[in-house]
């Protein structure tokens, strides 16, 4: 087989901005998956009445469908939602202006939160009960037994999964570019499709993923290292 | 100090508390003897409110109430006037043997670090380990975790100290050390409630002995009244199957 090494590398060059779009997607998501699925997974470990079951309902309506069609859906019906709240509240903006990147966010936001919201379920049921009892004993609300025990216990249990499902939410954002956001793949689709020269295209989007997942994976692999230190002993 | 009164507990149909009444005075070591399965557990759990009882009042520090009617301000308010020893410890693993003493005071009560610092070190040093505030609960064995959990619950000043089975997790050789710091605690006058099957500490520390079974207290007395001449016939195979024939006497 014939490469065009040239066009492969002024390809992963034109696509090596895309990084910084996938990062932005990959840190808007989990920044509102941590705090939101924390608090579904809390509500869900702790079987609170009415919530416990509407959390349950939206995470297996998550986690239970295509991420692919979430973003059809999402990307199909929020611009005429949108539309049509903005015309009622008098905003003058034409929503088909949007950056797509928006819709990006909103859609890896909420699988994310989805998928955290049971990694935290789970983390939070390995701590035992009886340490927040002791947290009571001592004269500690609830809250504080939460926050200052049983939390912090749960989040080093979660670690593992918490880094896996962050490179797997950094694989996923590739699937941004049916949004027509300019992340790494759709740069070296665009410019494999303007030179038909897809093979190097996609051995460019291949090469980028490879470095981008291993470097978080190792910069993820010491913070957990770190934040485990006391269960060493 | 501590009074309990007529406090029932079912569990499904399994009813565990029939009814039970018990009484700590100021400085009284009261110690609750049962076979397994009378509702030992259970009746230290309720009154700390770790279980909800069914039915019964408790009178502690001020606070008058019935279990039934106590609210989360009330609960908080009880739980701040007792504390609770642990059959397992129940050590918070991610705190060091200090911060696992003063987490309580500083968190639960709100005092400023420095102080709740001091006096938890003075609590360590109490229970013997003024070396070991650093060691997090995995790093220590059961018995030197188990004397944090004591200095744990000692540090919060409470009106009364409930202890399950403080030394029943513990290899033989280590539960001396646990028994001579309670001892100590005795002698300083430290109101307690204690769940053992240590016959000799019983004798020896307890200004109370209670006997329950089957959800009921079926005898109490002093050390001497109960373990000499019991008066109940359950009492007595009781403690004839922990002490044998011999051991019987004083
Ligand atoms: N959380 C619970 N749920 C159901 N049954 C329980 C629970 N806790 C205790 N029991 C039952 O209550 C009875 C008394 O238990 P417990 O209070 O632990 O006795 P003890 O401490 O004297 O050995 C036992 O029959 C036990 O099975
Ligand atoms: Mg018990």
């Amino acid at each position: 087989m014939n490469l065009d090494y040239d066009f492969m590398l002024e390809t992963l060059w034109l696509a090596l901005p895309g990084i910084l779009v996938t990062f932005e997607i990959a840190l808007v998501a989990s920044a509102a998956a941590v705090p939101v699925g924390l608090v579904l997974g809390i509500i869900r470990a702790r079987r609170v009445p009415l919530l416990s079951q509407l959390a349950r309902v939206y995470i297996s309506f998550i986690r239970g469908t295509p991420l692919i069609l979430q973003i059809f859906l999402v990307y199909n019906s929020f611009p005429s939602i949108l539309a049509v709240v903005f015309a009622r509240l008098g905003v003058e903006y034409n929503i088909f202006n949007l950056n797509p990147v928006v819709y990006a966010f909103i859609v890896f936001s909420i699988s994310e939160t989805a998928v955290l919201a049971e990694v935290f379920r789970a983390a939070i049921t390995t701590v035992d009960k009886s340490q927040l009892e002791a947290a009571y004993s001592v004269g500690m609300t609830a809250f504080q037994g939460y926050r200052r025990i049983v939390i912090p216990q749960a989040m080093s249990a979660a670690l593992p999964s918490l880094c896996n499902s962050i490179t797997d939410l950094i694989k996923a954002t590739s699937l941004a570019f049916t949004m027509s956001v300019m992340e790494i793949t759709a740069i070296a689709k665009k410019q494999g499709a303007m030179k038909l020269s897809f093979i190097e295209a996609y051995l460019d989007i291949f090469l980028l993923y490879c470095i981008l997942i291993f470097t978080v994976e190792k910069v993820l692999k010491i913070l957990e290292k770190r934040a485990r230190a006391y269960q060493q002993a | 100090m501590l009074a309990v009164t007529n406090i029932h507990k079912a569990f499904g149909t399994n009813e565990v508390l029939r009814g039970v009444d018990i009484m700590v005075e100021k400085g009284d070591v009261v110690v609750l003897l049962g076979a397994s399965g009378s509702g030992k557990t259970t009746l230290l759990r309720c009154i700390n409110f770790l279980e909800l009882a069914d039915q019964g009042h408790i009178r502690v520090g001020g606070i008058d109430i019935a279990f039934r009617d106590a609210r989360k301000k009330d609960i908080h308010a009880i739980r701040r006037k007792i504390s609770f020893v642990f059959q397992n410890y129940n050590l918070f693993n991610n705190k060091t043997a200090l911060e696992n003493v003063t987490e309580g005071l500083i968190i639960g009560r709100g005092m400023p670090k420095s102080q709740a610092v001091r006096i938890g070190k003075a609590c360590l040093d109490k229970v013997g380990l003024a070396n070991k505030f650093d060691s997090y609960p995995g790093q220590l064995s059961g018995g030197q975790q188990q004397r944090v959990g004591i200095a744990r619950a000692v540090a919060v000043n409470p009106e009364v100290i409930l202890f399950d089975e403080p030394t029943s997790a513990l290899d033989p050789e280590l539960i001396g050390e646990v028994l001579d710091v309670m001892k100590r605690l005795a002698t300083e006058g430290t109101t307690m409630l204690i769940v053992t099957h240590e016959m000799s500490f019983a004798r020896d520390v307890a200004t109370k002995v209670v006997f329950m079974d089957e959800g009921n207290v079926v005898e109490s007395g002093r050390p001497k009244e109960i373990f000499v001449k019991p008066k109940e016939r359950r009492t007595r195979q009781f403690l004839q199957r922990f002490l044998g024939d011999s051991d019987y006497a004083i």
